[in-house]
């Protein structure tokens, strides 16, 4: 792949968008102690409050500060959002490039079942595991994980196939390089952009089903979550407080789904060579 | 693919789908009828019903045999008893089913048709204004969680410009019939059929734009050019109706998108369908009634995604000949 993805997702607009968004909020993240000098699960002040200088975005319904709620909540979308990442990408390179390098009978059962698993739609068994399980954040990553792997693994495989008849990796073949060797030191090397796309797009997945799982409030109840807020807050839209409680949640939400998603469309076109810019088409 | 595969992948996702919903209950501490039906349940509930249930579900038996009579209610139709409604979940379900057919039905209509417009129109003005617009338009609504776009829908169409009605799917008690009940539901449908459209268009949207891109660089394009085709022969039907076949394809897995999307959708509405059901059954802990909803949704994907691999089939014959 000699693409250098990230000067390209960099040089186009919605990349760079996608950055920004992306930066902001790991920004909220990190930063949330000093940026508010409430405790999220803290009495404030007055129950539905309105913004003022003490509280930026006013008090819910028990008077907790909402902006500090808002700070917190980034943590939990962004600590689920790369959990699932991270290990949802391990295990479809583990996957796919086993898959890929052993062949025969192991790689035509492992695919198949990525076949079958692709189908299932994740969000209705992430729901029903949830309202049993009501996981707390690791289990949540653990559980979003299970279900997303296929989709990268394929992808993997599919690139592994192609790299492994390289001269570089057939001469570590006759070295007697191991197969994990040849996967972590030769293969996954050569997978960067393609990884870090199944990552990104893992990342945003997961992101959204968190946000999903807690609207419906089925996630651990002492976890701060936007998509809770959002469910609390559509209890009282009778109320003025949306303005303060609900838009700036849902906005929050919004910036980092897109973010995710901003970058992860850049880096696809990048990859893709039929998208590249260079093409010249006969419309154009 | 072959068509014995096909047919063994779905039998696999069949499998995995059941086998979750069979083993997540029992898998709960405590007796097995508790975790079935949650603690409030069982106080609800009279000794005969409970021994009723643990008879009809054989609960006191191995897990093997529960598989056995658990695999039997469900061949029966039977998907157990929700204490809540006090009513078998089947019935509960198909008094809901309806609204949720309609908006799901009617969204994936729309939402595959303006894709393939948007995308046809996109793809031929790649890089301009209007391509630039409609793909971060795109990109930005497709981004937002569904429920979101219900919420902003509901908040500026209901809240503050008081157009359209907060909740429910008619007029409660207003005795329309006829056209003013067509109306009714229509105008009751509007704000959350817009939702999911909106929400969900950008799958359909993306892919047509991107085949449409790669298409229009193919040699068949230059000699229709050559030839004098006009514009928007070109557009539509060279290369615009190639590109429908990717679009076609992708309902299958648009549809399960849709369906996930509407449950939370119908929740922020209030629309009385599977969604407000499910977000019932979660508040009330009325696990039956969650397993049934559950698992009709699951159902349903799996079959539509069938069908569209088999008419994937017919559609595009190349299918066939690969491998």
């Amino acid at each position: 792949m000699h693409v250098n993805s990230w000067r390209e997702i960099k040089q186009e607009g919605l990349g760079r968008t996608g950055i920004v968004f992306i930066i902001l909020v790991v920004a909220m993240g990190i930063l949330a102690p000093l940026l508010t000098s409430y405790q999220p699960s803290g009495y404030a002040g007055p129950v539905f409050s309105p913004p003022s200088p003490r509280h930026w975005l006013g008090t819910n319904d028990v008077g907790q500060d909402i902006w500090t709620h808002l700070l917190y909540g980034a943590r939990t979308s962004l600590a689920v959002g790369c959990g699932v990442g991270l290990l949802s990408t391990m295990l479809s390179i583990v996957a796919g490039g086993t898959a890929a390098l052993c062949g025969g009978l192991y790689d035509r059962i492992l695919m198949r079942l990525v076949d079958a698993l692709i189908i299932i739609p994740p969000v209705i068994v992430v729901i029903l595991a949830a309202a049993y399980l009501r996981p707390n954040t690791m289990l949540l990553v653990v559980l979003l994980s299970a279900l997303l792997w296929p989709g990268g693994a394929r992808v993997v495989r599919a690139q592994t196939l192609s790299l492994q008849e390289k001269m570089s990796v057939s001469a570590a073949r006759t070295f007697g390089a191991s197969r994990r060797h040849l996967l972590f030191r030769h293969i996954v090397p050569d997978l960067g952009p393609v990884l870090v796309a199944i990552a990104i797009q893992d990342i945003r997945r997961a992101v959204f089903m968190e946000a999903g799982l807690s609207f419906l409030g089925v996630s651990d109840p002492s976890l701060i979550s936007w998509g809770k807020m959002m469910q609390q807050a559509l209890q009282f839209i009778y109320l003025d407080a949306w303005k303060w409680w609900l838009l700036p949640t849902g906005l929050s939400l919004a910036v980092t789904v897109s973010g995710f998603t901003f970058v992860g469309f850049a880096l696809e076109t990048s990859l893709n060579p039929r998208l590249r810019r260079e093409v010249k088409h006969a419309a154009s | 693919m072959k068509k014995t595969g096909l047919v063994a992948n779905y039998m696999i996702a069949l499998l995995v789908i059941l086998a979750v919903n069979f083993i997540l209950p029992r898998l709960m501490p405590g007796n097995p009828l508790q975790a079935i039906y949650g603690d409030e349940a069982l106080l609800a509930m009279t000794p005969q019903l409970q021994e009723e249930l643990v008879r009809r579900f054989a609960l006191d038996r191995p897990l093997a045999e529960q598989l056995v009579s658990y695999l039997g209610t469900l061949c029966r139709g039977d998907l157990g008893y929700s204490y809540f409604y006090n009513a078998p979940v089947a019935g509960v379900i198909l008094d809901f089913l309806p609204w949720t057919l309609l908006l799901t039905g009617l969204a994936l209509l729309l939402s595959t048709l303006f894709g393939l417009f948007l995308g046809i129109e996109s793809g031929y003005r790649r890089g301009r204004m209007l391509d630039k617009v409609l793909l971060g338009g795109n990109m930005l609504l497709g981004g937002l969680p569904d429920f979101f776009v219900g919420i902003l829908l509901l908040l500026f169409f209901g809240v503050f410009l008081s157009l359209a009605p907060l909740a429910g799917a008619m007029e409660p008690y207003a005795g329309h019939s006829g056209l003013a009940l067509a109306l009714d539901v229509l105008r009751h449908l509007a704000l959350p059929l817009a939702a999911l459209v909106i929400a969900r268009m950008t799958g359909a949207y993306l892919l047509t734009r991107n085949t449409m891109v790669a298409t229009l660089g193919s040699a068949y394009i230059l000699t229709a050019r050559a030839k004098g085709c006009t514009d928007s022969s070109i557009r539509y039907r060279h290369a615009g109706r190639n590109s429908l076949l990717p679009a076609v394809t992708a309902t299958g897995v648009q549809f399960a998108n849709l369906v996930t999307g509407a449950l939370f959708i119908e929740i922020v509405f209030s629309y009385p369908g599977m969604g407000s059901l499910l977000y019932k059954s979660l508040l009330t802990r009325d696990y039956p009634l969650l397993e049934g909803i559950l698992l009709l949704v699951a159902l349903s994907v799996l079959l539509v995604n069938f069908l569209v691999d088999l008419l994937y089939a017919k559609l595009d014959p190349r299918v066939n000949y690969a491998r």
